[in-house]
C-alpha cells in the first residue's frame, strides 16, 4: 500500500492490514455497494440478468486467477471445473431436494476435488504439458458425464432443477437471482482479497515465480499445487452451482474448452495476479461480448457471404477474442490492472508526473 | 483375427497422420521454443487454401489462358505451388507480427499466444470462408488398396508412406545440420542462443514455414476427397497428445507416439465403445497421454531439462 495520501499512519497492525485505510475509499466502497443494491431498479431488466452472467462469470476467473494468476499454473480446464460444479448441484437439488445454500457449496466442493485430480499432475509436469493435463479435464468431462447414470446427470438430455428457495423466498426471477448471485459473487471475491494475503497465498506467489527455490524454501510443492487447483476449481464450482440455477438447466455441452479459452482471456486482459484484474477483463471481455451480439446484425449486412447470424456472431466472438488476447498479451502483458493501477498514481501525485 | 489385424493397420495408418499433425507441432518447438495450439486451424486454413486455388475455377481458368491448354495434372501442381506460396506467406506473417514481440516471454504468455492464435484463425477462416461444407478436391487417386484380405483408404496409404519420407528428412535437418543446431538451440533457451549470435526471429519463422508447410502436406492427405469446413481444425486437439506423448522436441517420437495413440483408438472404438457408447476412442489419447506423462513428464522421447534455481 504504498500509494496512500499524505498524512495516513497507522498505531496498530490491524489498521495497516486493512484493505480500505480512508474515509474517501469507505465511502467510494459503501457507494458501490448502495449501487450495486439498487442496480435492478434502475437499469432495464435485460440489462440485469447480462450483469448476473458477469457476475457469475467474475467468480470463476478470480478462482483462475488464484490457480493461474496467483499459483502459477497453467489451468485450461476451468470450464469443466465449472460444469463439474453445476452438475452436483443440479443432481444434488433434484435427487436430494437440498435447498440452495447446500448444493451450491456441495458443488464447488465437486469441482474442487474433479479439479485437483486434474491438479495431481502439476507435481511433475509443468508449462507446456501442464497445459495439456487440464485441457485434458475438458476432453474427459463431458465422456464423463454421459458415462455416468442418467439418473445422476441426465445423460444426454442434461437435467432441469427448480429455482432456489429460501424459506417463502424464490428466486425465479431475473431481479432475484440477480441478488442471490450478486452476494455469493461478493463473499467470493471478498475471500478471494483476503486468501492471497495470507500465509497460503505467499506460499502461491513463491510456488508461481520459482518452484524449486520455493520448495528449498520449505514449501511443500505438492500441497501448495494441488491447494491451488482445489481452491481455483472451487471457485468454479460455485460459479456453476450458480449457473445452474440462473438457467435452471445443465447440459455437458455448456461447459466446452471455447469457455475455458474465453476466461483465460478474460484474465489475460484484466492482468496476472491481481484479484482487482480478474474482476475488470471479466467485465471488460462480457461488455465487449454483448456489443458484437448487438452488432451481429449489422454484420450481416457487410460480409454477406458468411451465412446465418449465428455463424456471423461466431466468426465475430472469435476474431475479437483471439485479437484481443494477442494484442494485450503483445501490448500490454500487465493488463488492465496495471492501467488502473496508473490511474490511482496519477491521481494521487498530481498535478506532479512522479512522485 | 482378421479384424483384429485391420484394426490394428488402420489405427497404424491413421496415427501416421495423426504423427504428420503432431509433426508440425514439433517441428514449431523444436525451433522456437513455441508449443502451437493453433496447430489444427493451420491445417484447416491450408485446407482452405488449396482448395480455393485448385477447385475454384479462377486460377486453373487463369493458367489455361495465360500458357494455353495444359494437362491437367500440371494444372494442379501449378495451383497447388501457389496455394504453398500463401501459405508460407502465412507462417512468416505470424512470426512477424504475433511471435517476433513475444521472443524471450514466459511460457504461459507463449501458450496464451497461441491460443489467442487458434481462436482468431477459427473466427477468420468463417469470415473469409464462410461456414458451408465445401468438397476437398482429390489430390491423391480415390479407392482402396488391397493387401491379400485388407483393405486401406488410398489416400491415407500413400500419405503414411510419403509421410516416413518427410520424417526422415526433418529428422536429418535437425539432427544432421548446422542449421539444425541453430534452430535446436532456440528450443532450448531464446535468451542464451541470441546472445550466442545466432537469430530467434529466422529460426522462429523457418520454424512457422515447416510448420505450416507440413500442415498443407497433412490436409492433403487427411482431406483428400472429404468435406471441408472450419470445424476441420479439430484434428489439432487429436494430434496435440501425440506430440506430448512422443516429447516436444523428438522427431522420431512422433511416428512412434502417433501409431501407439492410432492403434489404441482404433482398438478402443472397436471393442470398448459399445460398452462406453463411443466416449472410450475420444477419451483413451488424452488418458494414455497423463499415465504416460506422470510416469516420464517429458513424455516418451522428450529431453530431460535439469532445472536450476
Amino acid at each position: 500500500m504504498a500509494l496512500l495520501p499524505c498524512g495516513v499512519h497507522f498505531r496498530t497492525y490491524r489498521g495497516d492490514r486493512a484493505y480500505l485505510h480512508t474515509k474517501t475509499q469507505w465511502a467510494c466502497f459503501i457507494a458501490f455497494m448502495i449501487l450495486l443494491f439498487l442496480l435492478p431498479g434502475l437499469i432495464s431488466i435485460q440489462y440485469i440478468s447480462m450483469i448476473t452472467v458477469t457476475s457469475i462469470m467474475i467468480i470463476a476467473v478470480v478462482g483462475l486467477q488464484i490457480t493461474a494468476g496467483y499459483a502459477g499454473q497453467v489451468n485450461l480446464g476451468q470450464s469443466a471445473f465449472m460444469g463439474m460444479g453445476a452438475f452436483v448441484a443440479a443432481s444434488m437439488a433434484v435427487n436430494f431436494n437440498l435447498p440452495f445454500w447446500i448444493t451450491i457449496p456441495a458443488g464447488g466442493l465437486g469441482g474442487a476435488i474433479f479439479g485437483s485430480l486434474f491438479g495431481i499432475p502439476a507435481l511433475r509436469i509443468k508449462g507446456f504439458y501442464l497445459s495439456l493435463t487440464t485441457i485434458a479435464a475438458q476432453i474427459i468431462f463431458p465422456v464423463l458425464i454421459m458415462a455416468l447414470p442418467d439418473k445422476w446427470c441426465g445423460g444426454a438430455i442434461g437435467l432441469q432443477i427448480d429455482p432456489a428457495r429460501l424459506g417463502g423466498l424464490v428466486f425465479n426471477t431475473d431481479k432475484s437471482i440477480y441478488y442471490l448471485s450478486m452476494v455469493v459473487t461478493i463473499i467470493m471475491v471478498y475471500f478471494a482479497f483476503n486468501l492471497v494475503r495470507t500465509r497460503v497465498g505467499r506460499a502461491f506467489v513463491a510456488v508461481r515465480d520459482n518452484d524449486i527455490a520455493a520448495e528449498i524454501m520449505g514449501v511443500n510443492l505438492f500441497a501448495y499445487k494441488t491447494l491451488s487447483f482445489f481452491v481455483g476449481a472451487f471457485y468454479a464450482g460455485v460459479a456453476g452451482g450458480l449457473w445452474a440455477y440462473f438457467l435452471r438447466y445443465v447440459g455437458a455441452d455448456q461447459f466446452t474448452l471455447y469457455y475455458s479459452i474465453w476466461f483465460v482471456g478474460m484474465l489475460i486482459v484484466g492482468g496476472l495476479g491481481s484479484i482487482l484484474g480478474a474482476i475488470f477483463g471479466t467485465i471488460f471481455l462480457r461488455a465487449l461480448q454483448e456489443f458484437i451480439t448487438y452488432l451481429g446484425p449489422l454484420l450481416v449486412n457487410i460480409f454477406p457471404n458468411i451465412g446465418g447470424g449465428a455463424q456471423v456472431w461466431y466468426a465475430g466472438m472469435n476474431i475479437l477474442l483471439g485479437g484481443i488476447i494477442i494484442l494485450f498479451l503483445i501490448y500490454e502483458p500487465r493488463g488492465l490492472a496495471h492501467r488502473w493501477n496508473l490511474i490511482k498514481t496519477n491521481y494521487r501525485v498530481w498535478p506532479f508526473p512522479y512522485l | 483375427m482378421i479384424d483384429l489385424i485391420q484394426y490394428t493397420v488402420d489405427g497404424a495408418l491413421r496415427g501416421m497422420l495423426y504423427a504428420l499433425v503432431a509433426m508440425g507441432f514439433i517441428v514449431i518447438f523444436r525451433a522456437g521454443r513455441i508449443l502451437n495450439f493453433a496447430q489444427g486451424e493451420v491445417v484447416a486454413v491450408g485446407g482452405f487454401l488449396i482448395y480455393t486455388f485448385v477447385s475454384v475455377p479462377f486460377l486453373p481458368g487463369l493458367i489455361n489462358s495465360v500458357l494455353g491448354p495444359v494437362p491437367a495434372w500440371l494444372s494442379i501442381c501449378i495451383s497447388l505451388l501457389v496455394a504453398l506460396l500463401f501459405v508460407i506467406l502465412l507462417g512468416l506473417l505470424v512470426e512477424r507480427i504475433i511471435f517476433r514481440p513475444l521472443i524471450g516471454q514466459p511460457i504461459f504468455t507463449i501458450v496464451m499466444a497461441t491460443i489467442g492464435l487458434m481462436i482468431l484463425l477459427q473466427g477468420l477462416m468463417i469470415a473469409v470462408w464462410g461456414g458451408e461444407d465445401r468438397p476437398f478436391p482429390y489430390l491423391f487417386p480415390v479407392g482402396a488398396v488391397r493387401m491379400g484380405p485388407f483393405t486401406f483408404s488410398r489416400a491415407i496409404f500413400w500419405g503414411a508412406i510419403i509421410s516416413i519420407g518427410v520424417f526422415g528428412a526433418l529428422s536429418y535437418l535437425f539432427e544432421r545440420t548446422r542449421w539444425g543446431l541453430k534452430l535446436t538451440a532456440v528450443a532450448e533457451d531464446h535468451a542464451v542462443s541470441q546472445s550466442m549470435g545466432i537469430s530467434v526471429k529466422r529460426s522462429i519463422a523457418t520454424a512457422w514455414v515447416i510448420g505450416c508447410l507440413l500442415s498443407a502436406w497433412g490436409a492433403v492427405v487427411f482431406l483428400n476427397g472429404q468435406t471441408l469446413t472450419f470445424v476441420a481444425g479439430s484434428i489439432g486437439m487429436i494430434a496435440l497428445p501425440c506430440a506430448l506423448l512422443a516429447g516436444l522436441e523428438s522427431i522420431w517420437g512422433a511416428p512412434i507416439a502417433g501409431v501407439i495413440v492410432g492403434v489404441g483408438e482404433s482398438l478402443a472404438a472397436a471393442y470398448l465403445d459399445e460398452y462406453t457408447e463411443g466416449a472410450m476412442s475420444e477419451a483413451f489419447p488424452y488418458l494414455l497421454m497423463i499415465v504416460i506423462l506422470l510416469i516420464r513428464p517429458q513424455g516418451l522421447f522428450g529431453w530431460k531439462i535439469i532445472e536450476r534455481v
